[in-house]
């Protein structure tokens, strides 16, 4: 997963600004959101992205944090902030 | 998590860049009075310390205008060096310097995209609004830029010379292949709130034009970006009143104005970091003086002729 070509990300101390500058579509995001970005920023899949941030949790609340994790993995998706091809480089 | 604010960032989003006020037109609309040389203009020192600044404060988005950016000594090495930073660059331009060598240069640097001023269908309708412009060389330009994969967008402003010609350059916008078309009413400032008797198109003008944009979106619905902002610059004051832009507009002497229709100067580059003016633009849109301005401009739209005359909050 690689971020849209034209994606800006800006860390902020409640969380995150990301500025799809093409589109000039804000959104932000809180620290979890955060944290999540930096991740996918760093080149993590899914699967490690959810195994990162439920590593500390108990079952029953990692699975309510893999379900958030996918819940927004899935907006920035639909928003064409993340692209699953490889084409386009991580900006940031 | 509560709504966030400009006031909850600690930089600009954006920065709107009057780069420069050389301009080879003198277009009766332009809200930047451009084709004077303003005195004190940034030098090549100044604009890279500021440039610097914009990457170290993480700010994303850059617009520049002039003026005509392209006339500016150092445009492209300014490019450069904020494609290199990986900042998005937009730039609003007449077109009637860009060749094909520019075009592959503008190409090689990512330009987030370039915004080419096309006030008419025809060379007789754009001509007459844009003094000693040349429709052909606008046109060619979008031509070229579009050839190279640059995405392309056109700006028309309506005037009472060519808001009947809106439909005719939508059409004229997707053959050429633009990402997209950008309208507005003309906003009563610059040069235009000088000229506005003769240029500001009528009610049922609007009316027309607002339908025929309407007509388009849906035509070219999933094809070309056909946007139009409905609201005039009183509106947008309103709204700016209550919800302040995360963006600021820098001249080409360094001063940072408010916002457009308002005369504030809020910073200056030379003498201030680009910290300390986004602190001032926070402080100065909750400041009495500007407010009570403001109201007193959404109440007597004729005030809007000041926008260019300077002053400091």
């Amino acid at each position: 997963m690689t971020f849209a070509e034209y994606v800006k990300i800006r860390q902020e101390k409640f969380g995150a600004v990301i500025f799809e500058t093409l589109k000039e579509k804000i959104f932000v995001t809180n620290k979890t959101g955060k944290a999540i970005l930096n991740l996918l920023n760093q080149g993590y899949s899914l699967d490690k992205i959810i195994a990162n941030l439920t590593d500390n949790y108990e079952a029953d609340m990692a699975e309510i944090i893999k379900n958030d994790v996918v819940t927004f993995i899935n907006q920035l998706k639909d928003n064409n902030i993340l692209l699953n091809d490889s084409s386009n480089p991580i900006t940031q | 998590m509560n709504p966030i604010t400009f006031e909850d960032l600690q930089a600009p989003l954006f920065v709107a860049w009057q780069i420069n006020s050389a301009c080879n037109l003198e277009c009766l609309h332009c809200c930047e009075e451009a084709g004077h040389r303003i005195p004190g203009e940034l030098n090549k020192q100044e604009v890279f310390h500021f440039l610097q600044q914009i990457v170290e404060l993480n700010i994303p988005y850059v617009a520049i205008s002039g003026g005509e950016p392209f006339l500016h000594p150092h445009f492209f090495t300014i490019c450069e060096f904020l494609s290199k930073h990986n900042i998005s660059i937009k730039v609003e331009t007449n077109g009637e310097f860009i060749d094909e060598e520019k075009a592959k240069k503008i190409a090689q640097l990512r330009f987030r995209s370039v915004q080419i001023s096309l006030d008419g269908a025809t060379a007789s309708t754009h001509e007459r609004l844009r003094l000693r412009g040349d429709w052909n060389k606008a046109v060619s330009a979008c031509r070229l830029l579009i050839k190279k994969g640059v995405n392309t967008e056109i700006v028309f402003v309506p005037t009472k010379f060519n808001i009947q010609e809106i439909g005719q350059l939508i059409d004229l916008a997707y053959s050429l292949g633009v990402y997209g078309i950008y309208t507005g009413k003309i906003m009563r400032i610059g040069r235009a709130a000088k000229n506005w008797d003769i240029l500001c198109p009528s009610e049922k003008d609007y009316e027309s034009f607002f339908k025929t944009l309407n007509d388009k979106v849906d035509y070219y619905d999933g094809k070309m970006k056909v946007y139009y902002y409905p609201y005039d610059v009183i509106e947008e004051l309103k709204y700016r009143l209550k919800f302040p832009a995360a963006s600021l507009l820098v001249l080409p002497n360094g001063k940072v104005k408010l916002i457009g229709p308002l005369p504030f100067i809020c910073g200056d580059l030379k003498k201030q970091s680009l910290t300390e003016v986004w602190q001032n633009y926070k402080r100065a849109w909750r400041n009495p003086k500007v407010i009570e301005f403001a109201q007193r401009v959404i109440a007597n739209p004729k005030l809007l002729a000041e926008s260019n005359r300077w002053r400091k909050v």
